[in-house]
């Protein structure tokens, strides 16, 4: 926590970033803020509360784009930032990005693969947690009880938008989501399954599998679930990883020069 | 959208065969208007015979079709939906079917893995002059979708 206090303190006072996009800790909560000069820096914090930072950044870099901005990245936001950078929201070159290893205990509750940024000032790499979760015994049901399952979950929904709003990758000042022909307002539950499978196919080749939408998620519907699958199937299909590099584009970005499969 | 606001006027009026008891599904075919719409110009100038089943919509590419027109016509009940364009090489627009033809398979793996059989979503190419071609194309899918019932979001909304 020193060296991150240290680092952001010393990034502010070279004036190599206009603010640092962190956590502070208010009343014994973490929550987004942006720090601007050296003092109230002892209330930076690094915590196992997540929020979609690189989001706000997002927001905020489109905002001031003339300014440059420091950020806290643990491996997921990293991962976001990558995206959005492909996708023109953000300017890699134009931030400074301060790297957190997650915790061992995060690591496991996310359920993640790689929990640490490229490069990091705080923490120690924990191990990746391996598995899909819920992905395989989905899978494995048959179709007729996989349908009745998922218009069971999304029958749940209350339409509160928090998976769209916790999405680091959802950047949209239109979202399709209030559609009044797709998403007739005004209903609640949402007509199923359109309004998922609506936000679900927003997320290929593009969704980096942080897990914040399910986490948001009021009434526990595994959305993840849905996301990674169709992760695994970009990867299959065009062998494609969000947020693994810079360089590369997600297959569903541009029309492409040659075809990646025909199908009958 | 407002391909989508025709395509609910038309799958409203159930195809209605007399004097059959087999299951009539409700097809919504999203035809390029360059190609695949011509094809099936060509199949009723060459008369061909395919089933009455599908409702053509007819757009200006194939890469036009996003995903979301699919889910909705799925989602106002439609039993299969096909979507056809220019051969691979032959778009109209250069490269709007080579975008077809990455979505497509994508959407079926969409829908297996949320319960709807994937083969309810069809990806076919025909160019202007394959009126048989179309015609032969409509006749296996509807018989594809026939065999696998009336979609289980009928009547859902
Ligand atoms: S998904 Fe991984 S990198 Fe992100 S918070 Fe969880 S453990 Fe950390
Ligand atoms: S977070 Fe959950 S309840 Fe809220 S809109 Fe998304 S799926 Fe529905
Ligand atoms: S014009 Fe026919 S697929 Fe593009």
């Amino acid at each position: 926590m020193e060296a991150l206090r240290a680092k952001v303190a010393q990034l502010l006072k070279e004036k190599a970033i206009s603010g640092f996009l962190g956590l502070k800790l208010e009343h014994g909560h973490p929550s987004p803020f942006l720090f601007t000069g050296e003092e109230g820096l002892d209330l930076l914090v690094v915590s196992d509360t997540r929020f979609p930072l690189t989001k706000l950044l997002q927001r905020l870099t489109s905002k001031y784009p003339e300014e440059k901005f420091g950020v806290m990245v643990r491996g997921c936001d990293e991962r976001s930032l990558i995206e959005l950078h492909k996708d023109n929201q953000v300017n890699l070159e134009h931030l400074v990005t301060v790297g957190v290893a997650c915790s061992q205990e995060l690591a496991q509750r996310c359920g993640c693969k790689v929990p640490y940024p490229s490069q990091f000032e705080v923490g120690e790499p924990a191990t990746g947690v391996e598995g899909g979760g819920e992905l395989e015994s989905i899978e494995g049901m048959a179709e007729d009880e996989r349908f009745n399952f998922w218009m069971e979950q999304f029958g749940k929904c209350i339409k509160c938008y928090g998976c769209r709003n916790s999405c680091p990758l959802c950047y949209c000042s239109e979202c399709t989501l209030e559609d009044s022909f797709l998403v007739p307002p005004g209903e609640t539950p949402p007509k199923a399954p359109i309004f998922h499978l609506i936000r679900a196919f927003h997320t290929v080749g593009r969704c980096i599998d942080c897990g914040l939408c399910e986490e948001a998620c009021p009434v526990g519907i595994p959305l993840r679930t849905i996301y990674k699958k169709l992760g695994q199937v970009v990867s299959e299909l065009f062998g494609y990883s969000p947020g693994k590099e810079v360089e590369g584009r997600s297959p569903l970005s541009f029309l492409g020069e040659k075809p990646f499969k025909e199908q009958g | 959208m407002r391909v989508l606001a025709h395509a609910r006027g038309s799958i409203t009026k159930t195809v209605i065969q007399k004097g059959q008891n087999q299951f009539n599904p409700i097809i919504i075919g999203f035809l390029c208007t360059w190609c695949s719409y011509a094809g099936a110009d060509q199949a009723g100038v060459s008369r061909r015979e395919y089933p009455p089943n599908i409702l053509p919509i007819r757009v200006m590419c194939s890469g036009r079709i996003s995903p979301h027109h699919i889910l909705k016509a799925f989602q106002m009940g439609a039993d299969g939906v096909l979507v056809a364009g220019c051969h691979l090489g032959e778009c109209h627009y250069i490269r709007g079917n080579y975008m077809t033809a990455k979505r497509i398979p994508v959407v079926k793996e969409l829908l297996s893995f949320m319960g709807l059989s994937p083969q309810r979503l069809g990806l076919t190419w025909v160019s202007a002059s394959e009126g048989d071609r179309f015609a032969a194309v409509v006749r296996e899918f509807t018989e594809q979708i026939r065999e696998l019932g009336p979609s289980p979001l009928r009547g859902v909304s």
